[in-house]
């Protein structure tokens, strides 16, 4: 099945600054792909290329398989709902909501129901005849989405739309939208910079880094299998434990304890792991299991890994406990416990212990 | 006035209890009372208006129904001087010219306007306030200044003839150019295009880039961008900078004076100056100034009420005095 749409080799430069760096994407049709990145990191210039806003230096966009490189953005089959939402001022929510089949020229007893239609799909119907500026952050993001699916777009592109939402609203959100997505099954390319929304809400994941795609996958192989530390440290929490790489044994690092080096045995390595340069063996919160440094090893789990370790602060979170720890080399570890467990005190010696399947060894 | 008793300690007791605050001085009261510090703070503008504005209007609507007689002001009340102004055609007619001198240059400041004011609010990027005060630093130049320019270049002598004989396009000097209410119409559009201009290039500036985004990403090419999102939402600016060219230009006194020869007489604020100066006919020059007073209110009102329903619904986004509130 040919990709609905497809990026190659993209690049654009803004004088010496290189926003996007060469990548290639390929979009499947109903696909829920996500753009995470930080700030500056070239998501939302892959969605203004796409949308056609700006030019780029180098490489193709194909949609459907046709080039659009040197189409306006008027000419692209796609629609676009925008970070500030972009509503017309001038318009009522009804009018707003028109504008692209107006632009088309669909018939005008067409439009009618068809605006109707979009309106109720994102519960706006009774707002119709309000002016954008009498609706509320959320409304007012439910009128965009609006007047982007009102087109019935192949390709939605969706630049931060729960941006300037509260929390509460904006998990409500995330939820709707792909409600949304799934029943119209429009494809959607969003781009956001909170990985938990990206995790929640995407089939796949392009995590960007400096213009560059750094890791493309669906959200648990990001979050079970990062290539690279920056990856593990964006999605989700960790722990980053600096390892040193044994020459003899693969499987086996070490890091830094209390009298000389630890072994540690790690059973998922990242590309680009070697020997001679520097590597941290990431563990998630909840991987981690604390007990009191005197317990008895656990039984019957022979890749378990153990390390000592010093509880600093304990923080009550209501669900869970956060125990904050230091290693000996003074590195910070935070393990999650539930509050049902018996506490420790601040300042007491735990062993730290995971299996080794939940530690993925990765490089800078 | 009495203070009001303290809020704690006995009343009539004249020592007040430790920890009692102290008792209010005046510049306390006038600093902690709102309606107090509004009152203090309005009173000098409040007068200013009040003197500089509001009573010399008094004066000269009072003084628009005194009487001439045989050239002698009396203060007795007659609407002789109204009546006058509506009965003959002169007056009327006067008024009229002046309004056609004015929607000339209106619309030759707004055809001028209104593509430099878009061009520097979208398409300039480097240098943009150094090209819009460019624009503007004409406005910095005296009015008489730029009045008097236009008489070297049109004059029989001046700039323009020397050019046209030069290229010899021309054998004798024009002498059409200068002292006609082309001429005036001309330097009038000079002075007053910046004036059409700000207000727009405020408008315009204040539009989100974001909104010429959705409106091409929903199908709209760039004419009917412009025509169903970039035009609309100017159009609070395009009103008052209209209304500035025409009533700044319709009560224009200099530049006729220069410029207009004999047209210049047709002009409202000339004919005013004439019955003040020359025909120390006071009553009838206060009775057209306040015409034309009444008219310019009633253009500034119709001016706000097309603005205001410039934007959809609700309240007025802009104002000819607030053309500069972002979108």
């Amino acid at each position: 099945m040919t990709p609905i749409v497809e990026l190659r080799g993209l690049t654009k430069r803004f004088g010496a600054f290189t926003a996007l760096d060469g990548i290639s994407l390929a979009v499947a049709a109903g696909e829920f792909l996500t753009v995470l990145g930080a700030s500056g990191s070239g998501k939302t210039t892959t969605l203004r290329l796409i949308a056609g806003f700006d030019l780029a230096t180098e490489g193709r966009i194909l949609i459907e398989g046709a080039d659009v490189a040197a189409l306006p953005p008027f000419k692209r089959p796609v629609n676009t709902v925008f970070q500030q939402y972009a509503l017309f001022p001038h318009m009522s929510v009804r009018d707003n909501v028109g504008y692209g089949l107006r632009m088309q020229r669909v018939p005008h007893r067409e439009i009618g129901p068809r605006v109707t239609e979009a309106l109720e799909m994102v519960q706006l119907g009774p707002f119709a005849e309000r002016a954008p500026r009498q609706l509320s952050g959320g409304q007012q993001q439910r009128v965009a989405l609006a007047r982007a699916i009102v087109n019935r777009p192949r390709v939605l592109l969706l630049d931060e739309p729960l941006g300037a939402l509260d929390l509460k609203l904006r998990r409500a959100m995330q939820l709707e939208l792909k409600d949304l997505q799934s029943k119209l099954g429009i494809t959607f390319i969003y781009v956001t910079h909170d990985q938990e929304e990206a995790l929640t809400m995407s089939d796949r994941v392009a995590l960007m880094r400096g213009g560059r795609i750094e890791q493309l996958g669906a959200p648990r192989d990001l979050y079970d299998r990062p290539r690279s530390r920056y990856v593990a440290d964006f999605i989700g929490e960790t722990n980053l434990l600096p390892a040193v790489a044994n020459d003899r044994d693969p499987g086996m690092v070490t890091v830094a304890g209390p009298a000389g080096p630890i072994p540690v045995r790690v059973e998922v390595r990242a590309d680009g792991v070697r020997a001679g340069i520097p590597l941290w063996l990431s563990v998630r919160p909840e991987s981690l299991s604390v007990v009191a440094a005197a317990a008895p090893a656990a039984s019957g789990d022979g890749a378990g890994n153990s390390l000592p370790a010093t509880v600093r602060e304990i923080v009550y979170a209501g669900s869970v406990v956060k125990l904050h720890l230091a290693l000996a080399d003074g590195t910070t570890i935070v393990a999650l416990r539930s509050p049902s467990d018996p506490p420790f005190a601040s300042g007491a010696s735990v062993q730290l212990r995971w299996p080794a399947s939940q530690g993925v060894l990765v490089a800078d | 006035m009495p203070a009001e008793g303290s809020p704690a300690g006995a009343p009539g007791d004249g020592t007040p209890a430790a920890g009692t605050p102290a008792r209010a001085t005046l510049v306390d009261r006038v600093r902690t009372n709102r309606r107090v510090k509004t009152l203090v703070a309005s009173a000098i503008p409040v007068t200013w208006v009040v003197v500089l504005l509001l009573v010399p209007y008094a004066l000269l609507l009072i003084q628009s129904f005194w009487r001439l007689r045989n050239g002698t002001l009396t203060h007795e009340l007659t609407t002789e001087n109204y009546r006058r102004l509506f009965g003959t055609s002169l007056y009327p007619a006067t008024i009229l010219y002046s309004a056609g001198v004015a929607l000339r240059v209106t619309v030759f400041s707004l055809l001028l306007a209104f593509p430099v004011a878009y061009v520097l609010a979208f398409k300039v990027r480097k240098h943009k306030t150094l090209l819009y005060m460019a624009v503007i630093i004409p406005l910095w130049v005296s009015y008489v200044v730029r009045a008097y320019a236009w008489k070297i270049i049109l004059g029989q002598q001046g700039i323009l003839n020397g050019l046209l004989m030069s290229m010899g396009i021309i054998r004798t000097p024009l002498t059409v150019l200068l002292y006609s209410t082309a001429a005036v119409v001309l330097a009038l559009t000079h002075i007053y295009t910046p004036f059409t201009l700000m207000p727009i290039y405020a408008v315009l500036d204040a539009i989100p880039p974001a909104l010429k985004e959705a409106s091409q990403d929903l199908y709209a090419n760039r004419w009917r961008t412009f025509i169903h999102v970039i035009l609309p939402l100017s159009l609070p600016g395009v009103v008052a900078g209209c209304t500035f060219a025409f009533v700044l230009s319709m009560g224009d006194f200099l530049a006729p004076q220069l410029l207009g020869g004999n047209d210049s007489a047709l002009m409202v604020s000339n004919l005013v100056w004439s019955l003040f100066g020359v025909a120390y006919n006071w009553p009838l020059g206060a009775a057209v100034s306040v015409v034309m007073l009444a008219l310019t209110l009633v253009l500034l009102w119709v001016a706000g009420r097309v603005e205001a329903r410039g934007s959809y619904g609700g309240e007025a986004r802009a104002s000819v005095t607030d053309y500069a509130a972002p979108v």
